[in-house]
């Protein structure tokens, strides 16, 4: 057990065991004195001009008054909601872009087509019988077969079948 | 696992409520933190003062670190804040002769700027652990004593170890632990005597 203590502390144990001696040295004051002990040894190596006693058991006792803090989620539970956030926005963003695409369409235009429907209305207006052969002529050419924002360019047009050949 | 990823195992631990796993990390800073805001507040007590502040100060913002950064680096520019803090409060400026930060000082190695920051009280028993560590040092056979130095003071990992003594690693970690082991037997009778004021 002391020897992992001294493995653990240089970070050289695996993480699931590391994870059980942290609960060990929780449950054992033996275990934590010699997490102290050890670091003492290698603070007293590196700084031998810095060796201050008490601060840990200082920090300890003020640490008694502290709550218990808890963070609402662990760091893997982040990087999952953090994905999902990014998959949610890119679905919305593509929602976004359906709707933006419809919005061409039909908001602002649909009072303008309803007019000109309305305008239209009088269907029964006489149209030159030549003028057929013309707009059956024009019709496959004409931009309203567009799928994209067709709309604009939709105009109501008729013809009479009785002028039909 | 890393060093750094021990430190983020512990700090999961306390952001999930273990108050331990805070006071692991205590032991395992308080000198290089109290070191680091010597720096800037002379008075030795008072640089005491301000490292528990300091500490107490990290403890109520754990839940924020993310671990985006080290934590010690986090922990150092805790300590940097709370000491310059400090000094304002007591409109004091902090010193400017020795220009560093957080990303720094865990190089930082100029023994001529370090102050002895220990109370009288504490002075004795400190030289005392100061001795018997290194008089123990001494009477370590070479490859532990070599081992202990390696990792300790130059500060490389057990495989790098293991390539400078030419050994496998599980004896590096072997050398190290009996070399551990060897000093503390000499100082646990000495810090016993400190009569539950533990390091």
């Amino acid at each position: 057990m002391k020897q992992n203590i001294s493995v653990l502390m240089d970070g050289e144990l695996f993480e699931d065991e590391a994870e059980s001696l942290l609960g060990h040295i929780k449950r054992n004051s033996d275990a934590r004195m010699n997490w102290e002990i050890y670091h003492l040894i290698g603070d007293v190596l590196r700084q031998p001009e810095y060796v201050h006693r008490g601060l840990s058991r200082k920090v300890r006792e003020r640490m008694q008054d502290e709550p218990v803090v808890l963070a609402p989620r662990g760091r893997e539970v982040k990087q999952q909601i953090r994905t999902i956030a990014l998959s949610a926005a890119a679905s919305l963003a593509a929602i976004g872009v359906v709707a933006w695409m419809s919005l061409q369409i039909s908001p602002e235009l649909s009072p303008r087509l309803a007019m000109q429907q309305a305008a239209l209305q009088p269907a029964s207006v006489p149209i030159n019988a030549d003028a057929n052969d013309y707009l059956m002529a024009h019709q496959e050419l004409s931009p309203n077969a567009d799928m994209n924002g067709g709309a604009s360019y939709i105009r109501t047009v008729s013809y009479s079948l009785d002028a039909a050949p | 696992m890393t060093d750094r990823d021990l430190d983020q195992q512990l700090v999961e631990r306390v952001q999930r409520g273990d108050k331990h796993a805070f006071d692991l990390l205590v032991t395992k800073y308080q000198r290089k933190l109290g070191r680091l805001i010597s720096r800037f507040v002379r008075d030795p007590a008072e640089a005491e003062d301000v490292t528990q502040d300091a500490f107490i100060k990290a403890y109520r913002a754990l839940p924020g670190f993310r671990g985006e950064s080290a934590f010690y680096t986090w922990l150092y520019r805790i300590g940097i804040n709370t000491a310059k803090n400090h000094l304002l409060a007591n409109k004091r400026r902090a010193p400017t002769s020795t220009p560093f930060d957080a990303e720094d000082s865990e190089s930082f190695e100029d023994a001529s700027l370090l102050r002895e920051v220990n109370t009288p009280e504490n002075e004795l028993m400190s030289k005392q652990v100061v001795g018997v560590v290194q008089s123990s040092l001494q009477q370590l056979p070479e490859d532990l004593r070599s081992a202990l130095t390696l990792r300790e003071i130059e500060g490389l990992s057990y495989e790098e170890i293991a390539i400078v003594m030419d050994c496998p690693i599980g004896t590096v970690r072997s050398r190290i632990f009996r070399a551990r082991e060897a000093v503390a037997e000499n100082l646990r009778p000495l810090l016993e005597t400190s009569k539950g004021k533990r390091w």
